[in-house]
């Protein structure tokens, strides 16, 4: 009769890691469908390429690094941070720029840091910025939505677009930029038109924004509003990093709104285009990066938050999602530091 | 706004932070009332006190009846163990303990005779007892705390300050264990006796019996017993607080309660709070009116892997192998045996360990029930520990440092308010046993904190040595230096007297040259003083410096005594004169180029005297007296030893005498 010896607690939850991510990896799906339903099948093949190399990459350094291989993929993480990194960049980019971004991501953003819960930065969007700056026309080029287009990107279309099957590349990708399957995101013609000298209702007329923010951005960002309270509901994220992300862009926004309604964006486009629900429910909530206490948490939302307003305002990109995620996962650390919660028993004056 | 006093009447509840719900699993053993089992046949009692506070009060073959004190001690925590049933002491040795570690200590092993005859009971009534009568029963009786720590109850029953509120703890908030709920639905007139014992002797202003909304029958029994008690109606409450673990931790409670915080690294008897269980109420009952030691308590054997799960009256001592036995135990392979609860107990290595006064609960689960413990995974800074903290420590915070064996820094961020109540561990989802790396950083800082104290005791020891060795040091200069003294002392006087042998000599000379004064009467010694003194000098080195040094002194002294008594020039002459009759006994050229320039200085200052206003030339004088004397004297020192007479230096001396002789003439005259 061996007896086990263990240490208490005996008992644990159910809700394990991989359970976790497999979840955030569901909740994706709403938004995943309706970016498809808009832009095409680009983004399935991007996330099915994204998908295996990260597989690939991450089992190859755990074999390099002597570790358990299936053990560190049973965790998907890095599905998660594949899934996330194919639904941000463009679907009809050309394959080598995924895979570029999903190796990036997975072995030096993640894994030369030490693997899962070691990382500063954020892989998905580590390698999302590096794509920007390093192939920024490709990474700019969307897809025009469906409903706006008469040469839609169908299969055929997506699988020359993105692997380069007739001819040259760059051929193909401007040609299909020239016909109109490609364009600007709301955002990004939004920003071009304000610097022009044009004001936000004129910009607005155009068909990109159907009256709105933007034909299929909305609908794609509220689906991943949907994935997001359902995480929220089942507690693979809490509400802080979330709330206080969409309450400061919100705020932010209205003020400057408020102020002058021809020059600054109105704060619904600012939360229901580009990445921004993306970005508040899937990809700051990323916990390894995030600060980790509740109050830390608020304030590394809001700081998101207030990045994002402030470089899709005043700096040089149009979406700026990845350079407020990246610029606070430096501060965590910092934040943590600071935000400590009073233990039990250390009550001042007690 | 409400008093507390009001607030606790009211049963207000306030938030304890964290906290996690587990299945609760009580139905488990709480179905049926508390059973015996057959009297076991061995009984394993440690008695760990002994060698520290206590003494052994039985030998090996001894017999001994239930109840009989196995122990005997002083001090103040300590607590006598008795014999649980009649028999026979067959071994006093090293036995396994029912402890995380299982290491062993000294047990006594008692063979059951099958009597189980008491051994004589004094009962008695509370009115007939003074407070200390009753703390003393409650003490030999050797109740310790029942809900798992087992602090000696009579110390918590006598605190230093005043206390308030009596907080009865009947939450019994881990899973499984159900041992307070059917205690407290079957003897709740007990309890209530034992409370009552409780109330007299800290006379608070308010009791309350906390119980958990899932144990409502006991709740319903307590509040009727309450009802049926002698104790105030208006100062004893049931206050029924939600399930959530940990509440039943002291501090939880006392946070639940009265939305106090114990202050880290105090008491709650500091609030003017103490905590007791319900099953420590029934014993200190049991123990003050029929004088029954604590030899038996309430166990709750659990779990899918035994047959009869319930509670059981289980003797102190009864081996876990023995309990289960009677329960049809049927164990899997690799079956975790766990002593209290699936949150904070312990697995055990050995069944063949004794129940304690604190095991409240045996829990047997199958793997079905507690999966085998799962590998730990990369902890992803999900906060969730954090979340559920009670103590609202930053879990990943103290994980992070203690993995790297950072124990300072985890103990910066809180460490040693852990409770170990597990939740954090509970909720990972990296399956990380946080617990166990904070009990591993616990006890390393336990030991760096003892090794502390002991490199400091070294360090004491160490410098008392120093000290002792200084002082005697100090001790022998002391009296060598007295016995310098000593010496330096007659030296002196001798000293003295060749300094006014030469001071009656100079006197002389000056009687002669000015023919007026007559010679001193101290002119007849100098001749018989000056040698003994230049005895003494040859002697010692050290005895010869001091007795230069005591010579310049007396120089000095002369020479004032002189100036009060002659004019200036006179001055001058005696301090021309003491460095010749220094090289009266050299050989030494330096010192005679020395004595030159002494001489040369000395008349000049005599001309110098003469001129210039009195005070001020008398401060030069001495301060080149004093400066010139000082190398001729250490000069003398180096060849005292061989006193010569030099014919060379005789003469200067001779020469020398005789110019200050007229130096000194010359200025008299012109002084006159
Ligand atoms: S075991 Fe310690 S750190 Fe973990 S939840 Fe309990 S008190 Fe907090
Ligand atoms: S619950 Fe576990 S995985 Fe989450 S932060 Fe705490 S230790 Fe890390």
């Amino acid at each position: 009769m061996a007896f086990k010896i263990a240490s208490s607690p005996h008992v644990s939850t159910t809700l394990h890691t991989n359970t976790v991510m497999k979840r955030v990896a569901l909740c994706l799906i709403p938004g995943i469908a309706v970016q498809s339903y808009y832009f095409g099948y680009g983004t399935l093949v991007q996330l099915l390429l994204a998908i295996t190399v990260a597989y690939l990459a991450e089992a190859a350094v755990m074999k390099l690094r002597n570790r358990n291989i299936t053990a560190t993929l049973k965790d998907n993480s890095a599905l998660v941070t594949a899934s996330l990194l194919a639904v941000a960049i463009p679907p009809l980019a050309p394959w080598w720029l995924i895979v570029i971004g999903t190796l990036f991501a997975i072995v030096i953003v993640k894994q030369l840091y030490g693997g899962l819960g070691n990382n500063v930065f954020n892989p998905a969007m580590a390698a999302y910025v590096l794509l920007l700056i390093s192939f920024p026309v490709q990474m700019t080029s969307w897809v025009a939505p469906q409903t706006l287009t008469v040469n839609y990107a169908d299969m055929l279309h997506t699988f020359n677009s993105i692997f380069q099957l007739n001819a040259g590349y760059a051929a193909d990708f401007f040609h299909l930029a020239i016909d109109g399957t490609t364009m600007a995101t709301p955002l990004d013609t939004l920003k071009t038109d304000l610097s022009m000298g044009l004001t936000t209702t004129e910009s607005m007329t155009k068909t990109i924004f159907s009256g709105s923010v933007g034909e299929g951005w909305f609908w794609v960002n509220m689906a991943y509003l949907v994935g997001g309270l359902v995480m929220l509901k089942l507690k693979v994220i809490r509400w802080h990093i979330s709330g206080a992300i969409v309450l400061t862009l919100f705020v932010c926004a209205s003020i400057g709104f408020l102020i002058s309604p021809d020059t600054f964006v109105s704060p619904i486009m600012h939360l229901f285009s580009g990445g921004t629900m993306l970005a508040a429910f899937f990809i700051a909530t990323d916990p390894v990066t995030a600060a980790t206490s509740p109050r830390g948490r608020l304030i590394f939302g809001a700081m998101i938050g207030l990045l994002i307003y402030l470089i899709r305002t005043f700096g040089g990109y149009p979406d700026a999602v990845a350079f407020a995620v990246l610029l606070a996962n430096m501060c965590a650390p910092f934040i943590d530091y600071y935000v400590r919660p009073r233990s039990y028993g250390h009550r001042v004056g007690n | 706004m409400l008093t507390l006093l009001e607030q606790l009447d009211k049963g207000t509840l306030w938030r304890s932070p964290g906290g996690i719900h587990p299945p609760e699993l009580k139905s488990l053993s709480n179905q049926s009332t508390i059973a015996s089992l057959p009297l076991q046949s061995r009984f394993v009692i440690p008695v760990p006190l002994v060698g520290q506070q206590a003494t052994l009060s039985v030998k090996v073959g001894d017999s001994v009846l239930k109840g009989q004190p196995l122990t005997e001690g002083a001090g103040f925590i300590y607590l006598p163990v008795h014999a649980p049933t009649s028999g026979t002491v067959v071994a006093i040795e090293q036995h396994g303990s029912n402890h995380a570690s299982s290491l062993p200590v000294l047990s006594c092993i008692i063979e059951a005779d099958g009597l189980d005859t008491w051994c004589e009971l004094t009962s008695s009534k509370i009115e007939q007892l003074s407070k200390a009568d009753i703390l003393a029963k409650i003490k030999q009786a050797g109740i310790a705390g029942m809900g798992g720590a087992a602090f000696p109850s009579h110390v918590k029953l006598n605190p230093a300050s005043e206390i308030d509120l009596v907080i009865i703890n009947g939450v019994e908030c881990e899973p499984y264990i159900s041992a307070d709920d059917r205690l407290m639905r079957e003897f709740s007139d007990e309890i209530l006796t034992g409370i009552s014992i409780i109330h007299h002797l800290l006379n608070p202003q308010r009791i309350i019996i906390a119980i958990e909304d899932n144990k409502p029958e006991a709740a319903r029994a307590i509040e009727s017993a309450i009802r049926r008690s002698s104790l105030p109606n208006d100062m004893i409450r049931v206050t029924v607080i939600p399930t959530k673990y940990p509440s039943g931790g002291e501090k939880q409670l006392i946070q639940i309660i009265t939305g106090k915080e114990v202050p880290s690294g105090a008491i709650p008897a500091q609030l003017g709070i103490v905590v007791h269980n319900v099953g420590t109420a029934y014993a200190i009952q049991e123990a003050v009116l029929q004088g029954k030691p604590l030899i038996e308590r309430v166990v709750t054997l659990t779990g899918e892997s035994i047959g009869k799960p319930g509670n059981y009256w289980l003797r102190i001592g009864t081996t876990v192998e023995d309990a289960l036995s009677q329960v049809s135990f049927q164990p899997e392979s690799s079956q975790k045996v766990i002593v209290g609860g699936p949150m904070m107990g312990f697995a055990l290595a050995d069944l063949n360990v004794p129940i304690l006064k604190g095991t409240n609960c045996l829990l047997t689960p199958s793997q079905a029930e507690i999966a085998p413990d799962p590998d730990e995974k990369a902890c992803i800074r999900c906060g969730e520990c954090a979340v559920a903290c009670p103590a609202l420590l930053l879990p990943q915070q103290l994980f992070w440092h203690a993995k790297a064996e950072e124990y300072d820094k985890a103990a910066s961020f809180n460490l040693k308010d852990c409770i170990e109540c597990g939740c954090c561990s509970y909720v990972c989802p990296s399956d990380i046993p946080l617990v166990e790396y904070y009990r591993v950083a616990k006890s390393a800082l336990k030991n760096a904190a003892e090794e502390k104290l002991q490199a400091e005791q070294a360090k004491i020891r160490f410098e008392t040595r120093l000290q002792r060795l200084e002082d005697e040091k100090n001790a022998r200069e002391e009296k060598s230096k007295q016995a310098a003294a000593k010496r330096q002392a007659n030296m002196k006087s001798g000293d003295k007297d060749a300094v006014a042998a030469a001071m009656a000599r100079i006197a002389a000379k000056k009687a002669q040259a000015a023919e007026g004064i007559t010679a001193d009467p101290a002119a007849t010694t100098p001749d018989t003083t000056t040698t003994k003194a230049a005895i003494d000098a040859t002697s010692a080195k050290k005895t010869a410096v001091n007795a230069a040094i005591e010579r310049a002194k007396a120089k000095k002294a002369a020479l004032a005594t002189q100036s009060q008594k002659d004019n200036q020039s006179d001055v001058a002459t005696v301090t021309t004169d003491m460095p010749v009759d220094t090289i009266d006994r050299a050989n030494d050229k330096k010192a005679q180029i020395a004595a030159a320039i002494a001489r040369a200085k000395a008349k000049k200052a005599a001309l110098a005297s003469d001129s210039s206003a009195t005070n001020d030339v008398d401060g030069v004088q001495t301060r080149d007296t004093v400066n010139e004397v000082n190398p001729a004297i250490e000069m003398d020192t180096t060849i005292a030893a061989i006193p010569v007479d030099d014919k060379k230096a005789r003469i200067a001396a001779a020469v020398a005498k005789a110019k200050a002789k007229k130096l000194a003439n010359s200025a008299k005259q012109e002084e006159l």
